[in-house]
């Protein structure tokens, strides 16, 4: 039926087209109405989408303790979590001296209390929960099984430590003493001689000390074993390189996609 | 009553209670997770409503300054105001608005969002948003355009020799750092092109583009982490200022009982298992 | 030699609950012993913090906060770092929020800050104009007329009414912007509706995960460095010399950086130690 499909299509073409060209014209009747009105009645619609889903919720909550659905007895707690936060938004403020409308962010409001004790707690322990999730899989899935997991890991293991104090903590010859037991460590893997790695370990280990008493073993040279120095280089320079150009595809994708939904070639948001 | 006391104690057991999806999926979590989901509901609700639906579609509907014992607009009003004068104060809302009655059209798009939740009249929902479609279609597509495509392409357009800028400089700009980001977004770029087969030179190209790539997601997995910790960080922050004497051990005692509630459980759960 | 083998194999299947309770141990105890590292500002920070210092006096400086409960630890000691700063350098700061959480963590930040620490006015010194839903369109609505997306502020007072509100009607309007974002909408949206359409610079603080999708906007010069994550914040704090959460919490990271690094190379151990094994058996075979 037109209501149910053209109309939808009609409407998408005829404000992307306005929006579009809003950045173009400077008509001033027309640049109010898109740059003002029309964006008020995006946030007003936006609005309105939460309620929409609030109302969802509740129909399905409802629905399976009516029903008995498993886990029915779980759903009361989300209703009555629902009428509480309800009942501090709309019904009862706690603070007579604070109007309707600044009760959501007054003080000693019954609203402020539910935000402070009771969402904000559990918002953000949710997404601390993926702290350990992270650490799990650091140490279960993380595995160098090519050249480009190791660069992936290596990059993210100098970011890691080079960004905080620790790293700042850490003297260039340190590192360099490390690599050069990973030398060894490739050559005797490589070569599978010992006087090899023996005579690399011992070469290198020279060189170091020799270095390092020379220059009176500087915390933060030589630089590019410095790790905050290091992580510094690769976070401005092939990070951003890396980033940017999955950014400029992104961005093309998206124009891409725009302009599909908004010459009506794209109608997912109508279910096809 | 100590509000905030009680609020404490409330806090600390929500808390403690997503924690323990840890241990395992359990009633506790559970709970927690569905008080979660209702007043994360209500919260949105509230706000949404009073900084925009009332101020800003109800304010400009019904303004007070405007606001008239005559006509059939204003009487409406008053009916509504009986039925709620917390969000339609007598003699209108006033928020500085001058009545705009053009309003009237995202109030019926929005309440036809509203009627779509009755299944027969579920296609009424798609006017509201096909509007927030197309708007946000012609606002992303100057802006992806302008900043993420133009905008890069005109940084990445950087000195890599000529000028006196040195060779080299881990902290500074440098001719070999500029090169790095010039290379190193092109060959990023070629290998998100899949209309030529990636063999030979192209190929080789691709290939360090790859490896760039790997290094931005390894930054991107470094400042992931990173992120988390602080999160976790500040949880426990807030379960150590819990755990004083202000509050009287909150944060312990939940923890307490918590713990030897789930351990009777496993140890009940093992016993009842089939030997 | 293989009983350690053996062990190293043996630790790479253990329950992750134990790798949970490590990893909560070492972040607990440094903030119950804590160790007090040096912290040292890294260019981007010293960027950010050199524009805001280098604004002319009197600035008008609009700030954004995008942020909730669940990133308060990353961003919020970046907002009242920044906030200290402003307010010590004598500039007018409005505060509008794209979240709607924002509203509460803009009203905490300016609490301790604008009231108890520096004793401002409000309306006079700093507005709260609060939060408008809407995304992006927000933000164009800003930089067109402010007035006509915020008729009133976050307390209720038309803003015709508010005394520093005078002159200040678009975007441009104001001297510098700064985002403390957590996600979308934020730092992007406001690069991309605001700063690349107008001359005014803007500088932002960002969760650690976002950092490197706004990275190259800071190399290409459309943002003015950024604060990443905790440490920024702690940075920052080091730079303006006063001590929040972001320091206190940077002990914890570094150890808990430095565990996840541990066991990152101890499960490769254990990954080629297997590897090597299957190779060999299948030599053998």
């Amino acid at each position: 039926m037109i209501w149910k499909r053209q109309i939808p299509i009609l409407i998408v073409s005829v404000i992307g087209f306005l929006t579009l060209f809003g950045w173009f014209t400077d008509q001033p009747a027309m640049k109010s109405f898109i740059d003002d009105d029309a964006t008020q009645w995006f946030d007003i619609l936006a609005s309105f989408a939460i309620f929409l889903g609030g109302f969802n919720l509740f129909k399905l909550q409802m629905q399976k303790i009516m029903k008995k659905q498993s886990g029915w007895e779980y759903s009361i707690f989300a209703i009555a979590g629902l009428l509480f936060a309800i009942t501090a938004g709309f019904l009862y403020k706690g603070n007579p001296d604070i109007e309707w409308g600044t009760h959501v962010t007054g003080k000693g409001t019954l609203f402020k209390w539910m935000f402070n004790y009771m969402f904000a707690p559990m918002q953000a322990t949710m997404f601390a929960l993926l702290a350990f999730y992270v650490a799990s899989a650091s140490y279960r899935a993380f595995r160098i099984r090519n050249f480009e997991a190791t660069l992936l890991l290596v990059s993210g293991i100098i970011i890691m430590i080079g960004r905080v104090p620790l790293g700042s903590n850490i003297s260039s010859w340190f590192i360099m003493y490390l690599l050069v037991l990973l030398l060894g460590i490739t050559i005797n893997i490589v070569y599978k001689n010992k006087q090899y790695t023996a005579i690399a370990v011992c070469l290198g280990l020279i060189i170091v000390t020799t270095m390092g008493s020379s220059m009176n073993w500087p915390l933060d040279q030589p630089g590019i074993f410095y790790l905050p120095y290091l992580q510094e280089w690769i976070y401005k320079n092939p990070n951003v390189a890396g980033a940017r150009s999955i950014m400029i595809g992104i961005g093309l994708g998206i124009f891409g996609t725009s302009v599909r939904y908004i010459l009506g070639i794209e109608r997912s948001y109508i279910g096809e | 009553m100590n509000m905030e006391l009680i609020g404490v104690w409330i806090a600390v057991f929500l808390t403690l209670s997503i924690f323990s999806f840890l241990y395992k999926d359990n009633p506790f979590y559970k709970i927690a997770e569905h008080i979660f989901v209702g007043v994360s509901a209500g919260y949105w609700m509230s706000i949404f409503f009073w900084t925009q639906i009332q101020p800003n579609l109800f304010g400009r509907l019904w303004p007070s300054q405007n606001y008239t014992n005559d006509g059939l607009w204003y009487r409406i009003y008053d009916g509504l105001s009986v039925l709620s004068g917390n969000i339609f104060p007598s003699g209108g809302i006033d928020k500085g608005h001058d009545i705009d009655l053009i309003y009237i059209i995202p109030l019926g798009l929005g309440i036809m969002m509203l009627l779509s939740l009755y299944r027969p009249l579920n296609w009424m929902a798609r006017w509201g948003i096909a509007y927030t479609v197309g708007m946000a279609a012609g606002l992303r597509a100057y802006g992806y355009l302008n900043s993420n495509v133009l905008g890069q392409v005109k940084g990445t357009i950087i000195p890599i020799a000529g000028t006196e800028l040195p060779f080299f400089s881990l902290l500074g700009q440098s001719h070999f750092n500029n090169l790095i980001i010039f290379f190193g977004t092109l060959s990023g770029l070629l290998y998100f092109y899949f209309s030529k087969e990636h063999k030979g030179t192209f190929g080789k190209v691709t290939k360090i583009g790859i490896y760039f790539l790997m290094v931005s997601f390894g930054a991107s997995f470094g400042f992931a982490v990173m992120g988390r910790i602080s999160l976790l960080i500040g949880r426990f922050t807030d379960l150590l200022m819990y755990s004083q004497s202000e509050y009287h051990h909150a944060s312990i005692w939940v923890l307490i009982i918590m713990v030897l509630l789930l351990a009777f459980s496993a140890y009940k759960d093992r016993e009842d298992l089939p030997t | 030699m293989n009983s350690l083998v053996e062990l190293i194999l043996k630790l790479g299947k253990v329950d992750r609950r134990w790798i949970f309770l490590i990893i909560g141990v070492v972040v607990l105890l440094p903030l119950i012993y804590p160790i007090s590292l040096p912290i040292r500002a890294t260019a981007t920070t010293k960027q950010a913090y050199d524009t805001i210092d280098n604004l002319k006096p009197n600035s008008n400086v609009l700030l954004s906060c995008e942020y909730g409960p669940s990133t308060k630890p990353e961003i919020h000691p970046m907002t009242t770092s920044v906030l200290r700063h402003l307010f010590r350098n004598g500039h007018k700061v409005y505060i509008v929020c794209l979240w709607a959480d924002g509203l509460f963590m803009a009203e905490e930040a300016l609490e301790e800050v604008a009231v108890n620490e520096f004793g401002l006015t409000y309306g006079v010194d700093y507005v709260l104009l609060g939060f408008r839903p809407g995304n992006e369109a927000v933000v164009k609505g800003i930089v067109s007329d402010i007035r006509k997306l915020y008729t009133i502020d976050a307390r209720g007072t038309k803003v015709t009414e508010i005394p520093m509100m005078d002159g200040i009607n678009k975007f441009e309007d104001f001297d510098f912007l700064f985002s403390a974002s957590a996600g979308y909408p934020g730092t992007i949206e406001w690069v991309q509706f605001a700063v690349d359409v107008t001359n005014v610079q803007m500088t932002t603080g960002t969760t650690s995960i976002q950092v490197n999708e706004v990275m190259p906007y800071v190399q290409a010069g459309q943002l003015q460095g950024v604060l990443a994550g905790m440490p920024g914040a702690a940075e920052y704090e080091a730079l303006i010399g006063v001590k929040g959460i972001g320091t206190s919490g940077m002990d914890a990271q570094s150890v808990a950086h430095l565990v996840i690094v541990l066991f990152i190379i101890f499960g490769n151990i254990g990954y080629f130690i297997e590897r090597n094994r299957s190779k060999n058996s299948r030599g053998i075979n």
